[in-house]
């Protein structure tokens, strides 16, 4: 079992760009623990999806890396500066001006109903980075252009389909620049048939270098896009490799059973 | 039906039900006024972390909700003289009563709005490095505004009707007028008709529009 990166003995700490170290989270006042002792180092240029059973704390880990769950013990480091961390109080503290240059894209869509498309895009850079709104939005619509969306601007999310939702999902992430983005199993709500246009908008973004760490049950899509696979269950680091090694001739043996399970089911 | 209707009374003497109308309107206008905005700043203590602000809070709404609008009228009206010396004209004191009612029903709609936008959206405000403020003020509070507009108006509908409770207090609104009209004229059956059609011609629009938010409301979400 791997409790650390593949690469976590060959570098130094400076060339992380974020290391999860001794995580532990648990739920319920510690009854249900779904963290437990997860380590985990990536690179600026690692693509890591992270796989495994439901229920595993993959989209726990996530949540814990944006800043949007409390942890009980551990800490994580970005860029080398302590990012989260739990005090002497038991309280999780958090540098919020870490977690800015974190993005993340949800499941469920999640953008402000109340807001069209561009509204969306410039609300963060405008209120959290004081851009001038002029600014933001000549940048909005670049963004917007480049996702194939430049006719959507003045659209509310009520009036997008679920790849567009989410595609501009993935733009406003994008408008606060950040230096990791974290994707949460944001093809899973999406009709069949809307899943490659998201997809192909992360590909797009993987191609541009843009260190990424995502949770998939697509194991294509994990396939396409991993530069570095980790399966997780019980909250924990099973298997951490090249995808042709975790998705193809896994080592542990609960990674096996998972990856048979998930390429045969219904055989 | 042997009843022959004559309304040709009522309206010589439709003076006394439009001065009516006027209070009325006035009860319903200002209760609304002070129902939307201390409603709201009720609705901020009910949901505050302190028990100590949230019971009490929580105790003052469960009170007007569960207590007949009438009682509190007749309450305000007689005991408050008697219990605290307090002695303010009868207008005000109906404006008090439906107002502090109105208070109790649009907190809890504000709460529900407040407390019903989705966990996901705080999470992404969040995630896009809003502070508290910001989130409370950009993301939570125009969508809780909204999604409370239909119930805030369907409310202010019924303090519209409700006002007419303050007729028995002998407060001058539409419903007493109508009461003296009826016993002057003799003809209470068509008093009380065209009493209810002016009820009917305000209210109606207003549910109308409740129900064209709510349709709309549904299809934002959809």
């Amino acid at each position: 079992m791997l409790q650390r990166g593949i690469s976590g003995g060959l570098m130094t700490q400076r060339q992380f760009l974020i290391e999860l170290e001794d995580l532990h989270k648990s739920y319920v006042g510690g009854e249900r623990p779904v963290l437990q002792g997860l380590h985990i180092a990536m690179t600026p240029g690692d693509r890591v999806v992270v796989v495994g059973p439901s229920g595993g704390g993959k989209s726990t880990l996530l949540r814990v890396i944006m800043g949007l769950e409390p942890i009980n013990q551990g800490r994580v480091l970005f860029n080398g500066q302590e990012y989260i961390s739990v005090g002497a109080d038991g309280r999780t503290k958090i540098d919020k001006q870490l977690r800015r240059q974190i993005g993340m894209v949800f499941q469920h869509y999640t953008l402000f109903p109340h807001l069209n498309v561009l509204q969306n895009l410039v609300l963060a850079p405008v209120k959290v980075r004081g851009e001038p709104r002029k600014m933001a939005e000549d940048r909005a619509r670049s963004l917007l252009d480049r996702f194939g969306l430049g006719a959507k601007e003045s659209a509310y999310p009520a009036r997008l389909s679920g790849g567009q939702k989410q595609r501009v999902a993935i733009a406003r992430a994008l408008m606060l620049d950040p230096k990791l983005m974290l994707f949460d199993e944001v093809t899973s709500a999406l009709d069949p048939e809307l899943v490659a246009e998201v997809e192909q908008v992360i590909i797009g973004l993987a191609n541009q270098s843009m260190p990424m760490m995502i949770v998939t049950h697509d194991m294509h899509f994990a396939r396409n896009i991993a530069s570095r696979v980790i399966f997780c269950a019980n909250g924990i680091v099973v298997e951490d490799g090249p995808p042709e090694q975790v998705l193809g001739q896994p080592k542990e043996a609960r990674t096996r059973e998972f990856i048979k399970r998930v390429f045969h089911i219904g055989e | 039906m042997s009843y022959q209707f004559d309304f040709s009374s009522i309206f010589r003497n439709i003076g006394p039900l439009l001065d009516g109308l006027v209070v009325t309107i006035q009860l319903t206008v200002v209760a609304n006024v002070i129902g939307l905005t201390l409603g709201f700043l009720v609705a901020l203590l009910a949901i505050s972390p302190s028990r100590l602000i949230r019971y009490p809070t929580m105790l003052y709404i469960e009170f007007f909700r569960c207590t007949p609008a009438l009682m509190q009228i007749i309450w305000f009206f007689y005991c408050l003289p008697i219990l605290f010396n307090v002695y303010i004209p009868g207008l005000a004191m109906g404006i008090l009563a439906l107002g502090l009612n109105l208070v109790a029903f649009n907190a809890e709609a504000y709460r529900a709005a407040i407390q019903g936008v989705p966990r996901e959206q705080v999470d992404a405000s969040v995630a896009l490095g809003l502070s508290s403020f910001q989130r409370t003020a950009f993301v939570v509070l125009p969508q809780a505004f909204r999604a409370s507009l239909p119930v805030l108006l369907s409310n202010g509908i019924g303090t519209f009707q409700q006002s007419a409770l303050v007729a028995v207090v002998a407060i001058a609104d539409l419903m007493y007028n109508g009461k003296i009209l009826a016993t002057d004229t003799y003809r209470p059956i068509e008093t009380f008709t065209v009493v209810a059609l002016i009820y009917f011609a305000i209210s109606f629009p207003i549910s109308q529009i409740v129900e064209y938010l709510e349709r709309r409301q549904a299809a934002s979400i959809a």
